[in-house]
């Protein structure tokens, strides 16, 4: 408790192909900033942020303190893999605008997830809206990848910040209404 | 032994911290501190999932490995930055200790390791993204402009060769609705690398001394507001692309300040002596007819030409004939993904018949509207014709039929229409009847009496 307000800690996972923006989406989420260079990321890097208090039902405030996991190596799932995955509350899966094959990717990489996952909510992230002025293919292969893990779809520029925050928002009120409370929620010591 | 095996730990630069079942740290060693920036005593945080969050989740993986039910747990590359946020990589291994329901995590530095890694996947991937470019950029083109008419098929041609020549100026005209933004963008995308940036200026949207400054910027004081020395849009471009919407809203004292950019691709802020090279593609976007702009005096004719170099007329919707059905079909599925109404599949007979009778003032915008409207409204799998609301048509826009001082020949005129309908149905003498407004009749007729036939 810190004020009268809970602090909940919870992991989010960022998935998705390599250089869909997932650390760039975490660097405009974060610190509000983004870098033009693209640096691609190895093993995992964790970013954190405390989001603003909400009422959680109870006439008690709560507020989220995101541990937002930004996970390398996609194209093989194995022990390592598993353990980043393992504990997640929420994840946000991300395919490139641009890139037909990283909305594809998806499937498998979800499915990798919901393995250690199985009732986690995932939010799918159609990045790089700057890029392609148009809802194309891609959009379209994501919504049905979105639609059938159940999950809800959004279109993000980390560039811009276009619908960053709004993202992370969504997944957060996802945590609140409790679609984790029958999986693999924040473990002991959380 | 135990001494021999610290310096084997220390030469390795692997670190060593003790903790107890509940995960409270017991012990950080010498080696393990300097890795994690930690003061000689103390540490600050009580338990191990502190100092690595990179083990939450992970705790009953790490109670089994204490229980001796699991052998290890390994996390490879944890990302950390040092106090001069410099990237460091941490292998982290989680072991029996050597008492009971005591547990070990060994840290190893394999920064440099990780770093060969990163620059061979970076590598790896750049190849990768480079080949997708240049995929993604071919496949744009076709993909963002829709139609296969002629109309169509030539703006494509132009603007595929345009994106070859990042530096060449161009001209966007065509009535309002008609994508010249679009087209600006896809000029942009696939001839700009993907960080160049797409500056947008509306040339009507504000006063001239105000687009003076946005366009050229400004020294602290050249104005009374100036506080501070600011660049002007076309240099904050930089190798991007500038787009100058409605550049024939351009007052005159502005168009000659612009032709001196164009030739010079220089800019002198207002105040300065200092000329900043500009190295942005300019394209202009105009819905006036320029040339007869030139002619009443309103449009420097220099300017003009200077532009003119490389001109898109990007056509009406009317003249793409079939065309309107296949963005309607297009704009049908964005919607439908958009408002969730993935079980509306297509449009009635009907309702295709009329999207092709109708001639579409608005162009794409129009359509667009048109298409959305109906969309939010209907309830059935195919729309039908009544649910598509379209605005009147202008028929014989009086712009088309002034007069030339000289004064003209009817006839040639009239064959001069003839023709050009034909073309623009491919010869199709009911198509062209009805883009000139008679009956299939009266055109057998009328070609008949010119030889036409």
């Amino acid at each position: 408790m810190d004020g009268g307000i809970c602090v909940e800690k919870k992991k989010i996972c960022l998935l998705g192909a390599f250089a869909v923006g997932k650390t760039s989406l975490i660097q405009r989420f974060v610190n509000d900033r983004f870098g033009d260079k693209y640096l691609t990321t190895i093993g995992v890097d964790i970013s954190q942020k405390l989001l603003a208090p909400f009422d959680s039902g109870n006439g008690r405030m709560c507020q989220y303190h995101l541990l937002i996991w930004d996970i390398a190596g996609m194209d093989r799932f194995d022990k390592v893999v598993e353990s980043y995955y393992r504990g997640a509350a929420g994840a946000l899966a991300v395919a490139d605008l641009t890139r037909e094959n990283t909305a594809s990717d998806l499937t498998r990489i979800c499915r990798n997830f919901r393995t250690v996952c199985p009732t986690v909510g995932i939010l799918f992230i159609g990045n790089k809206a700057d890029l392609h002025p148009l809802k194309g293919p891609v959009s379209a292969v994501l919504e049905q990848v979105a639609e059938s893990f159940g999950g809800q779809c959004r279109v993000t520029s980390a560039k811009t910040g276009a619908g960053v925050a709004e993202a992370f928002q969504l997944l957060a009120e996802t945590l609140e209404k409790g679609l984790d409370a029958s999986g693999p929620v924040a473990p002991a010591g959380f | 032994m135990q001494a021999a095996l610290s310096r084997l730990l220390a030469f390795k630069r692997i670190g060593i911290i003790r903790f107890a079942r509940d995960l409270g740290l017991v012990d950080v060693d010498a080696q393990a501190r300097r890795m994690l920036d930690l003061p000689a005593a103390g540490v600050g945080v009580e338990s191990l999932p502190d100092l690595f969050p990179e083990l939450i989740g992970n705790e009953a993986s790490v109670r089994n490995v204490l229980a001796g039910k699991r052998i290890a747990l390994h996390l490879e590359y944890v990302n950390r930055r040092d106090r001069q946020g410099e990237l460091r990589f941490l292998d982290l291994l989680v072991l029996a200790g050597e008492r009971k329901n005591e547990g070990l995590l060994a840290v190893e530095d394999v920064s440099e390791k990780g770093r060969m890694l990163q620059e061979l996947t970076q590598q790896r991937h750049e190849l990768l993204l480079y080949r997708n470019a240049v995929h993604f950029r071919e496949h744009l083109i076709s993909e963002a402009i829709l139609g296969r008419s002629p109309a169509i098929e030539k703006v494509r041609r132009m603007i595929r060769k345009i994106s070859r020549v990042p530096s060449a100026t161009v001209l966007l005209s065509g009535e309002s609705g008609t994508g010249k933004n679009l087209a600006a963008r896809v000029i942009h995308h696939s001839s700009m690398p993907a960080e160049a940036p797409f500056v947008e200026i509306n040339c009507a949207a504000l006063p001239d001394n105000l687009m003076e400054a946005e366009l050229f910027g400004y020294e602290k004081g050249a104005f009374t507001n100036a506080l501070s020395t600011r660049a002007g849009l076309l240099q904050e471009a930089g190798n991007g692309t500038v787009l100058l919407d409605e550049i024939g809203e351009l007052t005159v004292p502005l168009q000659a300040k612009l032709l001196s950019v164009l030739e010079e691709h220089k800019v002198r802020r207002l105040g300065s002596n200092r000329e900043v090279e500009i190295r942005a593609r300019i394209i202009a976007a105009t819905n006036r007819d320029l040339e007869r702009e030139v002619s009443a005096g309103r449009f420097r004719q220099d300017l003009f030409y200077r532009l003119h170099v490389v001109a898109v007329r990007m056509p009406a919707l009317r003249e793409m004939d079939q065309d309107v059905l296949q963005i309607a079909e297009h704009l049908l599925k964005v919607f439908a993904i958009e408002f969730k109404k993935k079980s509306v599949r297509g449009f009635t007979p009907a309702a295709r018949k009329r999207l092709l009778n109708h001639s579409w003032p608005g162009n794409v915008r129009e359509l667009r509207n048109c298409i959305e409207r109906a969309m939010i409204f209907t309830e059935s799998q195919r729309i039908d014709a009544d649910e598509l609301t379209l605005l009147a048509s202008r028929r014989n826009p009086a712009r088309s039929l002034e007069i030339p001082p000289e004064g003209l020949d009817l006839e040639a005129v009239e064959r001069q229409l003839i023709g050009a309908a034909l073309q623009r149905s491919g010869r199709n003498k009911s198509r062209a009847a009805q883009l000139l407004g008679l009956s299939r009749d009266t055109l057998r007729y009328r070609l008949k009496k010119y030889g036409m036939g």
